[in-house]
């Protein structure tokens, strides 16, 4: 009789602890929807999927309104295709897009150095495009973006990186020494090594070129 | 227990794994092709797919119950479909495209426009700054786009055979009475705006909006800046003189301010003018504007006021008086413009403006005294509402007020006064509509009640565009134009009524890939011209409406910034053909501002290993006509072409600093603007004349300009 009432209670308990765990992982399963969305995404960008990546970060964003992340990376998947681009309807296409994710995730968030950063790439691309045009309208444009980029994150090493290399472009633009801003990059490069951030997918990208860049410095 | 158990366990992974429902369909255009990279997806959650190269589309949701699907895709209006999910199969969901504003058609028929971001923009801002000759003037600059004259010894715009005063300037759509600087005969003006205030300007050579009105042949529009790019401080030195420019941004407000104290004296020292003038005190002036800006997230105001005071003092050759005669001149011009505009969520905007100047000058004259003040308002209220991006409405309502005074002391004490106040009320009802792509419509009306004329006028606007390939497009307008007589007139007699134009333009524009190609053809008829029975207007001239004319020609213009690496042009050819009976003429006949040809052309090339942009400009103008009393035909001798070659080079030192020189026809060629003849034949009974001619025939400057980031990290490139 007391082993059986033990049997029983015993049953009972691992009927809890399996609906619990079952529970635990339904919940698990909806919160990781996020992360199973964004990792996707992040394989289809892998894959140079543009247009299904994009699209797909542009779901996620839709339907995570506060979350400034996925509006991020359309912006950033939307810009980085465009760079070497020769067909200018496509790449007006991609960069316009871009502006509009970066103009909502600085909406959502006002002072982040990430997305100011997003933005002056964005600008970059253009001046890329057709330097002549785009270069006087917007190089003050990004000087500005760089500016308040590092008052709002100094020690961010995708912001000081970022900067260096703008500042590398305008030197080498005006004949102009380079060689000071390498100081910067490898200033980069060792807050690379320290940076964190829980933010899951926050943005990580940076430290493979400033490596790059550091060894042009060298060399 | 454990069935409980059981059953809970099954309803979970029910719960999870969930019955997943098939969404499928095709997305096409409106004739059906398929519309690739789609981006199709049910409202809310991340479930959704992208299209196929067919515009096929395939996915799975665990969604249930009523659900909205999204389509969308860039260039076409976003798509929602409302049901419950099992509905969502087979789909065929037909995207309307969107209505482009960048590649889309553009009404502009008769419109040139320059800024950053239309694609219809012929000048950058920048443009009017390094256009050879231009000497930083934006109408200067605007003098080399065809439909415009090139009228040496005036500096104003002259538009399509119509005179000066026939275009009107607007800063942020709210008017500016006295656009350009006080000026003596034959010396010719600047305008009064620093160029880099602005961020578009739209200069109209006709057909324009309802929204503008009390110009006979063009309106200037200029745009200040929303939001300056950053805190900066402009320094220049110069050849005559110096300026100072700042820029602060707090958050949303920001100011700007630029002043400028020019003196052509030193320049006069040490190369003086030497053509029919002589210099008692050449031009000086002191300037000063200002923009305050304050932006919020569906608001703008901005606040725009301009200083000025010029004096000049010269003495002029004139053919009926053995002596130069004495001209001087004290101007002093205060304006205050202020614009505030309001984007409600609901695609309504307001904007509301005000402007006010007070202009006064002390003129000195055959030894007569004039005193002259003007105060003139400018009240405007305008509602715009977008019922979608195919269907916009604009109406308004303004008002001007003209209050002119003016002392006239001759020598002989005998002095008189004359005055005039006019309140003018207008109103405006104007709608774009887009019928798609490739078929635009501006539609609209106006009408004008000036107190001053006791009259009504209603004048229609209509401008058509159709796209008729990727790159090309032809565009009609049509318009009447209704304008009160010029203030010396005005100022004598009330009588009189305004005068009118009717415009027709047809247009054909090509752009693509840095070329654009304009050709515009087009037809004024003008009517009611005042005519008077002096050679001026005074107060005891007869007057009457019973003038009229007519102009017709056609404006080229090729623009090219691609196919040269780094050179830059734009070739402007206006044909004139044009005849007017009035003022004081006897009867219809072409006059002196109308030369038949205009032709110009602007380079600019970029050379790298100079860091130096160096322009050319030249200028060419057919014969110009003028009367010789001595031959009974009335104005039909012709002047030899007007000539001009103007260089630029700047320097860019770095970034920041700039080294600019200059001359203004270079090759030093001797033009001949008009011939003054005596107001009396001599002893054997023949008119004498003058040529008259510009002051000098070349000008030279040099300037230095220096730019200051606030920020101090971004000089560390200078090496300051």
């Amino acid at each position: 009789m007391e082993t059986r009432t033990v049997m029983k209670n015993k049953r009972s308990i691992r009927t809890v602890v399996t609906v619990c765990a079952l529970l635990i992982a339904v919940a698990l399963t909806a919160q990781d929807q996020y992360t199973k969305g964004m990792s996707k995404a992040m394989d289809l960008w892998g894959q140079g999927k543009i247009t299904e990546a994009s699209n797909l970060f542009e779901r996620i964003a839709m339907a995570e309104h506060d979350n400034w992340i996925p509006y991020y990376y359309v912006a950033q998947v939307n810009t980085t295709s465009a760079f070497g681009l020769k067909d200018e309807a496509l790449l007006r296409q991609r960069l316009d897009k871009a502006k509009e994710f970066v103009d909502i995730a600085k909406r959502i968030a006002p002072d982040n150095a990430e997305i100011v950063v997003q933005e002056a790439m964005i600008n970059t691309a253009w001046m890329a495009f057709d330097g002549a045009t785009y270069g006087p309208m917007l190089s003050g444009k990004n000087m500005q973006l760089y500016n308040r980029a590092l008052q709002l994150a100094p020690e961010n090493p995708r912001v000081v990186y970022s900067k260096a290399n703008w500042d590398m472009g305008s030197a080498r633009y005006f004949g102009k020494d380079t060689t000071p801003y390498c100081k910067d990059v490898e200033r980069a490069l060792e807050l690379f090594a320290t940076f964190e951030n829980d933010t899951p997918f926050y943005p990580s990208w940076g430290q493979d070129q400033a490596k790059q860049v550091l060894e042009q410095c060298k060399g | 227990m454990k069935n409980l158990a059981v059953l809970l366990t099954t309803l979970l992974a029910i719960w999870v794994s969930s019955a997943q429902t098939t969404i499928n369909g095709m997305v096409t255009d409106k004739a059906g092709n398929g519309i690739s990279g789609a981006n199709v997806y049910l409202e809310g959650t991340y479930d959704g797919a992208s299209t196929d190269e067919n515009g096929a589309f395939f996915f799975e949701t665990g969604e249930t119950g009523t659900q909205t699907l999204v389509v969308s895709v860039l260039g076409y209006d976003p798509h929602y479909e409302m049901g419950d999910v099992s509905y969502f199969q087979k789909l065929d969901i037909k995207l309307i495209e969107a209505i482009n504003q960048l590649t889309g058609v553009t009404l502009t028929a008769g419109t040139f426009e320059a800024g950053d971001n239309s694609k219809v923009s012929v000048l950058k801002p920048l443009d009017i700054v390094t256009t050879a000759g231009a000497l930083a003037d934006v109408v200067g600059a605007l003098q080399t786009l065809p439909g415009t004259t090139t009228i040496n010894e005036d500096g104003r715009l002259f538009v399509r055979g119509g005179g000066a005063e026939e275009t009107q300037v607007f800063i942020d759509g709210i008017r500016v009475f006295q656009p350009f600087f006080g000026t003596a005969q034959n010396i010719p003006t600047r305008s009064r705006f620093s160029p880099m205030l602005f961020k578009g300007i739209t200069f109209s050579t006709g057909g324009y909006s309802a929204e503008y009105g009390q110009a006979l042949s063009s309106v200037l529009l200029l745009n200040t800046i929303d939001v300056p790019e950053m805190e900066k401080t402009d320094i220049g030195a110069m050849s005559v003189g110096a300026q100072l420019g700042h820029t602060e941004i707090w958050g949303k407000e920001s100011l700007s301010f630029s002043t400028q104290y020019v003196n052509l004296a030193p320049y006069e020292t040490l190369i003086p003018s030497t053509q029919g003038v002589r210099w008692n005190k050449p031009f000086e002036s002191i300037q000063g504007e200002g923009v305050f800006r304050s932006k919020g997230d569906r608001t703008i105001f901005k606040l725009y006021t301009s200083f000025n005071y010029s004096n000049l003092d010269i003495d002029q050759e004139d053919i009926n008086f053995e002596d130069f005669v004495r001209f001087r001149l004290r101007n002093n011009n205060l304006y205050f413009n202020s614009s505030y505009k309001h984007f409600f969520e609901s695609d309504w905007g307001v904007s509301l403006g005000a402007s006010i100047s007070r202009d006064t000058n002390s003129i000195l004259v055959f030894d007569n005294d004039i005193e002259n003040n003007e105060t003139a308002g400018h009240l405007k209220a305008k509602v715009s509402k977008s019922f979608s991006n195919r269907f916009e409405l604009n109406m308004g309502a303004e008002v001007f007020h003209t209050n002119f005074e003016e002392n006239v002391e001759q020598p002989d004490g005998f002095s008189f006064e004359s005055s005039f106040d006019d309140v003018l009320w207008a109103g405006f009802l104007e709608t774009d509509i887009f019928f798609s792509n490739d078929f635009a419509l501006k539609l609209g009306g106006r009408v004008e009640r000036p107190s001053v004329l006791d009259e009504l006028t209603i004048s229609p606007r209509l401008s058509l565009a159709y796209k008729s390939g990727e790159f090309s497009q032809f565009s009609v307008a049509y318009g009447d134009f209704y304008q009160n007589p010029i203030r010396d007139v005005l100022k004598f007699n009330r009588s009189v009524t305004s005068e009118k134009t009717s415009h027709y333009i047809f247009n054909y524009q090509y752009l693509n890939d840095g070329k654009t190609f304009r050709a515009e053809a087009f037809y004024k008829d003008y009517d009611d011209l005042v005519k008077f029975n002096t050679q001026f207007p005074q107060f005891d001239s007869e007057y009457s409406n019973n003038g009229s004319g007519y102009a017709t020609g056609l404006d080229i213009f090729w623009r090219d910034n691609k196919s040269i690496d780094n050179l830059d042009y734009w070739i402007s050819y206006s044909y004139l053909d044009t005849e007017r009976d009035f003022r004081n003429f006897p009867e219809a006949a072409t006059p002196n501002f109308a030369p038949k040809h205009s032709f110009s052309i602007v380079t600019k090339y970029w050379a790298d290993k100079l860091r130096s942009q160096i322009g050319l400009t030249y200028l060419h103008g057919s014969g110009r006509p003028y009367d010789n009393p001595n031959t009974p035909e009335f104005l039909a001798e012709r002047t030899r072409p007007f000539q001009n070659l103007s260089f630029n080079w700047a320097y860019l030192i770095d970034q920041q600093k700039i080294l600019f020189f200059s001359i203004n026809n270079i090759l030093g060629i001797n033009n001949i603007n008009n011939y003054q003849y005596a107001d009396a034949p001599n002893n054997v009974g023949v008119f004498e004349r003058r040529a008259v001619r510009p002051a000098a025939d070349s000008f030279f400057f040099v300037g230095f300009f220096w730019t200051l980031s606030d920020d101090k990290k971004s000089n560390q490139l200078d090496n300051l």
